[in-house]
């Protein structure tokens, strides 16, 4: 797999669901239901997942988390699946496009600044942008060293 | 009653006991305790830590009157806060995490080192930063060797995570560190008679092994801090459902509508006056949403206040200067309904002696 899971902790999952009524996702989108994405995973059959839009409605509002007795929950699943779907570069196309500004800008916009000079607030303080970018790339250039040693970062 | 709350808190610094927020020693406490009100809420307003205000790109990019209403509260409770240079996005978790995990953890871990160099905490009045900044310095903490990891990246640019940084949320803040009795103490009007349905939001209270500030299932500081204003805060089905704006996030935009109208049908059910809460996620959702659906002809007129507009109120603002103009949703009907309500009788008739020392932290 292109992203590691607790398989053993899966397992249970598969037969506890007890999470699944007080996940808002799972009581309001049809279609969506992390317990036939986890009996796939064990079954190793997730493939047909990757491209479902379902992965990405998991809303991680963290309550699965909150509620699992193994601390555990649906979420993690679902994240294992999404981080495969962007790797494939299936994701969304809104969170694509979110994405591509944070690696430019640093931040997902820019400070409204007619609004806040209307408003009377003081100029917006700088963002880092560029410390950020040099992080970024150290981090590809390390990823690029390290490639096949497993590195923790990746 | 004051001696007896001198006692035990001498005690308590005598033994080493190191309380977040920081009264600096005994001798403050006497000093406050023999202070009338005003003078001992000051006293240990001056006492406390400086924090560092995480805007976060969703109040300075899309509501800065947000970021209006945040700094007249906290500049009236003149509080000890800060801006700081060079924070970028948090970063949001379902954008960049799903993505770039390591890219996540090293941009959170620099922000976080930002203000561990300040040598000073975090408040953010977003529920969404102030999650993702908390998962990230939790798992550092507990994991040295990624910490190593990371700071190996950061200390290239010259920067540090230290992890101890303690990071808030503007609710839970309000709640354990300013304290119910300083809100009472600044309010003029309080809100007896309004209905106000509470919206926590998530990301305020969960991962609760990150943020450790409420009960992650069933939260209670928000409901305490509306009580106090004196409010009713309504109990309902959906009060601690997800507001769904993160499904207008990945191209589904009719769903995002769908959760909003679940919870809009019952507030409007319930008769609620207002949606109260403090995240500009979930702002984005009722509010922009609403209109949305309204401008369809689907109308549920429920105002949707921000928590610092609704303390600003109370303290004597007009929605005008907290910047309340700027809704998409009309917030009129919530004002005018209140204003219409008696002034609040005596404000200091509800104080009770013996509860001076602020609320939340069990030195009473
Ligand atoms: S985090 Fe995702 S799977 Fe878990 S309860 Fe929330 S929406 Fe459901
Ligand atoms: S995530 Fe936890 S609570 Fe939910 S079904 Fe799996 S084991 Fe049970």
């Amino acid at each position: 797999m292109e992203a590691s899971l607790n398989l053993k902790l899966l397992e249970m999952c598969s037969k506890c669901g007890a999470c699944f009524s007080i996940c808002p996702s799972c009581v309001n989108i049809p279609g969506y239901d992390p317990r036939e994405v986890i009996k796939d995973i064990l079954d190793g059959s997730h493939e047909k997942w990757i491209n479902s839009k379902h992965i990405w409605e998991c809303l991680e509002c963290h309550y699965c988390l909150e509620m699992c007795y193994q601390h555990y929950g649906f979420e993690n699943a679902m994240t294992a699946m999404r981080t495969i779907a962007a790797k494939r570069g299936v994701h969304p196309t809104q969170v694509k496009r979110g994405w591509e500004m944070f690696v430019k800008t640093s931040r997902l916009g820019e400070p409204a600044i007619p609004a806040r000079k209307k408003l009377g607030l003081p100029e917006a303080k700088g963002s880092g942008a560029e410390e950020f970018k040099k992080l970024y790339a150290l981090l590809k250039e390390s990823r690029e060293k390290g490639r096949g040693h497993g590195g923790k970062t990746e | 009653m004051l001696t007896q709350i001198g006692r035990p808190v001498c005690g308590f610094f005598g033994n080493g006991w190191k309380p977040r927020p920081l009264f600096k020693g005994a001798g403050a406490l006497s000093y406050v305790s023999t202070q009338r009100m005003f003078g001992r809420i000051q006293g240990i307003l001056e006492l406390m830590r400086e924090f560092a205000v995480f805007w976060g790109c969703t109040i300075q990019t899309r509501f800065p009157f947000i970021e209006k209403s945040t700094r007249i509260v906290l500049e009236a409770f003149k509080l000890p806060y800060r801006d700081v240079d060079g924070f970028t996005c948090c970063p949001e978790k379902s954008l960049v995490n799903n993505v770039d995990h390591g890219m996540f953890t090293l941009t959170a871990a620099r922000n976080v080192a930002l203000v561990d160099e300040l040598d000073c905490d975090l408040v953010s009045p977003c529920t969404g930063c102030v999650s993702n900044l908390a998962t990230v310095e939790s798992e550092l903490n507990a994991n040295p060797k990624e910490k190593d990891h990371v700071n190996s990246f950061l200390k290239q640019v010259g920067r540090e995570f230290k992890g101890k940084a303690k990071l808030s949320h503007l609710v839970p803040f309000f709640h354990d560190t300013v304290g119910l009795h300083a809100i009472k103490r600044m309010m003029k009007k309080d809100f007896s008679g309004m209905k106000i349905a509470l919206h926590y939001g998530c990301h305020m209270i969960r991962p609760s092994h990150a943020l450790k500030n409420d009960d992650p299932l069933i939260p209670k500081k928000f409901d305490n801090i509306i009580r106090a204003m004196g409010a009713e805060s309504l109990e309902f089905p959906t009060k601690l459902m997800c507001c769904g704006q993160g499904l207008d996030r990945i191209d589904q935009h009719e769903m995002a509508l769908h959760f909003a109208r679940i919870k809009l049908r019952e507030l409007k059910a319930i008769g609620a006056d207002a949606l109260v809460l403090c995240c500009p996620s979930c702002f984005l959702q009722f509010d922009n949403n609403q209109f949305l659906m309204e401008k369809e002809g689907e109308k549920y007129g429920i105002p949707v206040i921000y928590f610092t507009e609704l303390l600003g109120l109370s303290m004597g603002y007009s929605p005008d200067e907290l910047g309340m103009t700027a809704h998409r949703v009309d917030c009129m009907p919530f004002v005018k309904k209140w204003e219409s309500l008696g002034e609040k009788a005596s404000r200091d008739e509800d104080l009770s002696e013996g509860l001076n020392v602020t609320g939340a932290e069990g030195l009473g």
